[in-house]
């Protein structure tokens, strides 16, 4: 009786591979498995038999039976899947080309590179508790020189660096003039709060200079100051090498050497170590191995107390950071022109996707 | 600025133990910056007395002879030489192959014409002793052959620091070498050598005769002048300079002249305070007056360019005319020549401020000038006369003085000391470094400040009154002493401890970024920026209303950029009209300032956020719109689109203007205000600036609203409990009308139950004038589900209204 289901399941297996029909399949299916299908007629005579054929046979019947519903089952998923995939080739696209193979592609877009750097540095800054304050460009000689220590005969009030709106040597009071640094923001920062504050400003300044592929009339700088009590240079040291390392993603080897600058006192000039040389001397660093970066220096009393906060109790750093010139070394970008000139042919280069 | 190390070791000694790039390494991190250190004089010991000892033609040139001589007696060596006066047994230098000569050449092997030369016999102008010179040198018989001209001419070498000047404008101590060689002195903790102490004053004092000085000086009080030494001496000889003189001023770049000229130049060069030597015979009467010149007249200086004075610069004048520019050129017609004999010294100091603004407004820039804008100490003028004469008296053996020292100016004695109350204790804390209280009085002391121990971390610093005229006021200006003495490099970066506080981004920054990226996310645009000034040219070519004549640079730099600019609009077109000949389409926007007159306040910026679309074939007007209406959505500016308004006009944008398309217009309302359009450019516009296409523009003023925090307007409400009913049905109109005509009739039927019109399609059969525009209107109650009964009612209501409105249903 065994060998007889043994039989019956060879028989099943060679119809069920014959068939590609699904009412077909179905009917084998009845045939063998039915009420009075080929397996169930083979059991019936199981009653007639022994005890110990009964213990034999009855399991035996019961695998072939699963194997068989099993079969079934597995031929009919497939052929709806074939059946699907073959309606999906019908409906086949052509996947062989993109969006951006088309002369009207059009889905992209992108910051301003300027922008990505700036605001890659206010998110540094802000996460060390630094507000991100704005001011205004068109300024008067209080903001952009009195108050920064920067007296009236200084000569960085000449005709050559500042845009003017009315001539300098004119009588009137407190002459208005396009900001030549964002240093004008550390006066209003400082009227506007008390000690202790930490704050950055980026933002657009106006030199009077020639334009030419290194040199801008407008040009993007970042300033930032610190007021409180006992600042110290080993704090400024501090934020300048945090910000050098999260800017170029490693550790950056820096010096700091005197620089004169009438609103800081002491005036640093904090270098970096070139990174195309790695301090070895190449032509971007002229051989010196050190490219100038960073000014900065400790809040000259003269303008905390043109801040309205008392040097006796406050002091404070600040500094300034020439973003284009970042921006320039980031992406080596070859002319400081093309950034301010709105051809698409150079902003869509910093495309997002 | 040039420093010669061998000057500066006439006064302190630098280390020898470190290279000169170390050295000017070193005073660049504690001084100022040395852009480049160069050795001088390098070639003396490679260049030697060689012996011609043979000479014939070159075979092919006439001019030149190959020359055949020898350094050691055995070797022959040959050259080609093109000097006419070679002979054979003459002795002259010779510099071999890799010598690099002051001119610059350095001497390879190469063939003359075919016959190789081995190194260069040379000229005295190739060995820089001489401006020209015919020939090659030609040595006495008994120069010791071979010996090194560095030996036998008795040569130095000299390393030399370029010092940036820049970073000397606060130091007018550091414009000589001898307060350089303080410098250098503190640095290395070297001796400074007091070389002109009261001994060597009272030395040089013992030769002025005394009695009346035969020229006075007379300083007007309302000149530029703050001291005037003046000194006559006589018997003087004008000739050539000593070479140890002609060498240091060759060295540090300047030209020796005369004897008398290279004394004044190496005074200053040395002391830091320029003067002048006039003939006397020039000065016509016996008194030179210092005074602003009343009327406005020209001087011819003297290099010889005529100058335009004006009443309120200062000059010193004899009887007649003017005689020098004060504190930055003398005349033509008082300097000294060769026939001077009797000379008038003028040492002085004058108005910084005032020595700028002359120099500034007639282009000329001197050695003298330069230093006079530092701001320089009157009490160092009697040094530098003092030196001088020493340097005249030395050259001039027979030279005598002739009466007295004659002086006019402020009382010097009147001059305070400068004395700051240094709190030590705060200073370390300063600096983040523990510096002993010595080591901080020794850095200081060494620096000529005199410190004395008031109290506890308490110093009373007199400061030197060549560092107080402007430099040093404060305790932070000691505090700069200390540190770049120590070197900031030494001071370790330290974390402060701080208050923590949350900090985010302000309102407006916040909204910036929310439009720039969703201007680049979802608009598909890229960020430009462009200029702030803009031209009047632009402005006509665009025909644009506002032309902010107030708001003019009087220094542009061009006519393009003169102005501030009043819109983003005109410089966007001047974009569009660049970009639209390299693309078909495109998308940018930017981020930017406007500017306008302000009567109050001089000006009023305002930021505008402007956007450009452009197809060429495509109309991108309603593209835009729905673009900018999301984007009001997305950062949640409270604003509506809005078609024109008879009364409120728009804010930014004049509805009259030229580039406005009739049809293609909305404006932005915000908060009630007309603070933004969308448009399409006119084609008459777009003519102008050579577009072809279709270009269309928003433009928002963010500066209304930007300020405070833009309220989130998200808001939920439970899912619904009872189903809604929907109805679809399509109407009949006119193919010309705007479909939103048909929503809005439908806005005006109120049914409480409706929670929206939407068009589901419309269809305009070709060469048909009507539209069948198919609707859906979505019934809902929350509190119950709709009756049929009252969804057939509804229904009904909706088909009469619009029917009675001339939108019947599709029949």
């Amino acid at each position: 009786m065994v060998s007889k289901l043994e039989e019956l399941y060879q028989e099943f297996s060679k119809s069920l591979a014959e068939l590609n029909d699904q009412a077909e399949i179905l009917n084998l299916k009845a045939a063998f498995l039915g009420k009075k299908g080929k397996v169930s007629e083979v059991l019936k005579s199981l009653k007639d038999a022994t005890p110990e054929e009964r213990k034999e046979i009855g399991p035996k019947a019961n695998e072939i039976k699963d194997n068989i519903l099993k079969n079934v089952n597995d031929k009919l998923a497939k052929i709806e899947v074939d059946q699907i995939n073959a309606k999906l080739e019908k409906n086949k696209i052509d996947t062989s080309v993109f969006e951006d193979d088309y002369v009207n592609d059009f889905r992209h877009g992108g910051l301003h590179p300027r922008t990505l750097i700036q605001q890659e540095i206010e998110d540094v800054f802000l996460s060390m508790g630094f507000e991100v304050l704005d001011g205004p460009h068109i300024e008067t000689e209080f903001y952009n020189f009195e108050a920064l220590n920067i007296p009236a005969d200084h000569p960085a009030r000449d005709m050559q660096d500042t845009f003017w709106f009315t001539h300098p040597q004119s009588e009137e009071e407190n002459k208005h003039l396009l900001r030549t640094h964002t240093s004008t923001i550390q006066v209003r920062g400082m009227l506007e709060r008390k000690p202790p504050f930490r704050f950055i400003a980026p933002g657009t300044v106006f030199r009077c200079e020639r334009t030419d592929a290194s040199h801008e009339m407008v040009f993007n700088q970042l300033e930032g100051m610190m007021v409180g009590e006992d600042i110290s240079i080993g704090h400024l040291i501090y934020f300048m090498k945090t910000l050098l390392k999260e800017i170029f993603k490693k550790d950056v080897t820096v010096r700091l050497r005197p620089g004169f600058f009438p609103f800081v006192e002491p005036g640093f000039e904090l270098d970096i170590s070139c990174l195309i040389c790695n301090g070895k001397g190449c032509s971007v660093c002229k051989h010196t191995g050190w490219v100038e970066l960073l000014p900065c220096g400790m809040v000259h009393p003269n303008v905390l107390k043109a801040g309205n906060i008392d040097p006796e109790k406050y002091n404070g750093f600040a500094f300034g950071l020439g973003l284009d010139r970042l921006v320039m070394m980031k992406y080596g970008i070859d002319d400081i022109r093309h950034l301010n000139s709105g051809d698409l042919r150079f902003n869509e280069q910093f495309n997002k996707y | 600025m040039l420093v010669s190390l061998d000057w500066i070791n006439d006064f302190t000694k630098t280390p020898t133990d470190i290279t000169p790039q170390r050295l000017g390494e070193l005073f660049t991190l504690a001084t100022a910056e040395v852009e480049e250190v160069l050795e001088s004089g390098s070639h003396w010991d490679k260049i030697r007395v060689a012996q011609v000892i043979e000479k014939e033609k070159h075979p092919e040139a006439d001019k030149l002879n190959l020359v055949t001589f020898t350094t050691d007696g055995e070797n022959r060596l040959q050259v080609v030489c093109g000097a006419s006066n070679v002979e054979i047994g003459m002795k002259t230098p010779y510099a071999k192959i890799g010598v690099t000569l002051p001119n610059g050449l350095t001497l390879e092997p190469k063939k003359i014409r075919g016959v190789l030369s081995e190194g260069m016999l040379c000229s005295e102008e190739e060995l820089g002793l001489a401006e020209e010179s015919e020939g090659i040198l030609k040595l006495p018989e008994d120069a010791p052959l071979g010996e090194t001209m560095l030996t036998y001419m008795k040569q130095t070498k000299d390393t030399l620091l370029d010092i940036d000047n820049k970073s000397l404008t606060h130091r007018p101590d550091l414009w000589g070498h001898y307060g350089l060689a303080r410098e250098f002195s503190a640095i290395f903790k070297a001796e400074l050598k007091d070389t002109f102490n009261d001994d060597w004053a009272k030395g040089l004092k013992s030769k002025i005769p005394g009695g009346d000085a035969p020229v006075k000086v007379n300083v007007d009080k309302d000149s530029s002048c703050l001291a005037y030494y003046g000194l006559t001496v006589k018997n003087v000889k004008v000739g050539e300079s000593p070479d140890w003189m002609k060498r240091r001023l060759l060295a540090v770049g300047l030209r020796p002249i005369s004897s008398l000229v290279d004394i004044s130049n190496y005074v200053m060069l040395e002391l830091g305070i320029p003067l002048h030597i006039f003939d006397r015979q020039k000065i016509k009467g016996d008194t030179v007056n210092i005074k602003r010149i009343s009327e406005e007249e020209t001087f011819t200086t003297l290099d010889e360019v005529e100058r335009k004075l004006i009443s309120t610069d200062t000059v010193i004048c004899d009887s007649e005319k003017p005689l020098v520019l004060a504190g930055i050129m003398g005349g033509l017609n008082s300097g000294v020549s060769e026939e001077t004999n009797e000379i008038f010294i003028e040492v002085a100091n004058w108005k910084a401020a005032e020595v700028r603004k002359t120099s500034t407004r007639l282009g000329l820039r001197t050695d003298s000038s330069q230093r006079y804008e530092k701001t320089l100490d009157s009490k160092l003028c009697e040094r530098t006369l003092l030196r001088t004469l020493e340097l005249v008296l030395d050259l001039n053996p027979e030279a005598q003085v002739v009466g007295d020292i004659s002086y006019d100016g402020m009382d010097l004695s009147q001059i305070e000391t400068l004395n700051l109350e240094i709190n030590y204790a705060r200073l370390r804390k300063i600096l983040g470094k523990e510096v002993s209280n010595d080591e901080i009085t020794d850095i200081l002391s060494r620096l000529d400040f005199k410190v004395t121990e008031k109290s506890e971390n308490i110093f009373n610093v007199e400061v030197p009154s060549y560092r107080s005229t402007k430099d040093i006021d404060c305790d932070a200006d000691i505090l700069e002493e200390v540190g770049r003495i120590i070197g900031y490099d030494n001071i370790e970066s330290k974390m402060p401890l701080l208050d923590i506080s949350p900090v985010r981004l302000s309102p407006a920054k916040e909204l910036h970024r929310k439009i720039r990226s969703f201007l680049t996310d979802f608009g598909h645009g890229f960020e430009v920026q462009t200029y702030a000034m803009i031209g009047q040219k632009l402005l006509d070519e665009c025909s644009w209303p506002v032309k902010n004549e107030n708001l003019k640079l009087i220094n542009s730099l061009s006519k393009d950029h003169d102005r501030m600019r009043p819109s983003l609009i005109p410089s966007f077109l001047k974009a569009c009209s660049v970009n639209s000949k390299n693309k078909n389409q495109y998308r940018f926007f930017e981020i930017g300032r406007a500017y306008n007159e302000d009567e109050m306040n001089f000006s009023k910026e305002s930021h505008q956020v402007a956007i450009a679309y452009f197809h060429k074939d495509e109309n991108q007007f309603m593209e835009l719109v729905n673009d900018v209406k999301n984007l009001l959505r997305a950062t949640n500016i409270p604003g509506d689109i809005t078609e024109k308004h008879p009364k409120f006009k728009n804010e930014l944008i004049d509805e009259e203007w030229l580039g406005v398309h009739p049809f293609e217009f909305f404006n932005l309302r915000i908060m009630g205000k007309m603070k933004g359009s969308i448009f399409t450019v006119h084609p008459l516009m777009l003519r102008k600036f050579k577009i072809k296409g279709n270009l269309s523009m928003a433009v928002i003023d963010l500066s209304a609203f930007e300020d405070r925090p833009l309220k989130e307007k998200t808001k939920y409400s439970p899912l619904a409990k009872f189903p809604s009913s929907q109805f679809d049905y399509t109407v009949e109109l006119s193919a010309t009308k705007g479909k939103g005509q048909v929503l809005a009739v439908l806005k005006k039927l109120k049914i409480k139950e409706v929670l929206s019109h939407k068009i589901v399609e419309s269809y305009t059969p070709d060469n048909s004038d009507v539209t069948f525009l198919t609707l859906r209107t979505t019934f809902q109650d929350p509190e119950k589900t709709l009756t049929g009964e009252f969804l057939k009612d509804s229904e009904k209501k909706i088909i009469e209204h619009l029917d009675k409105n001339g939108f019947s249903l599709k029949s």
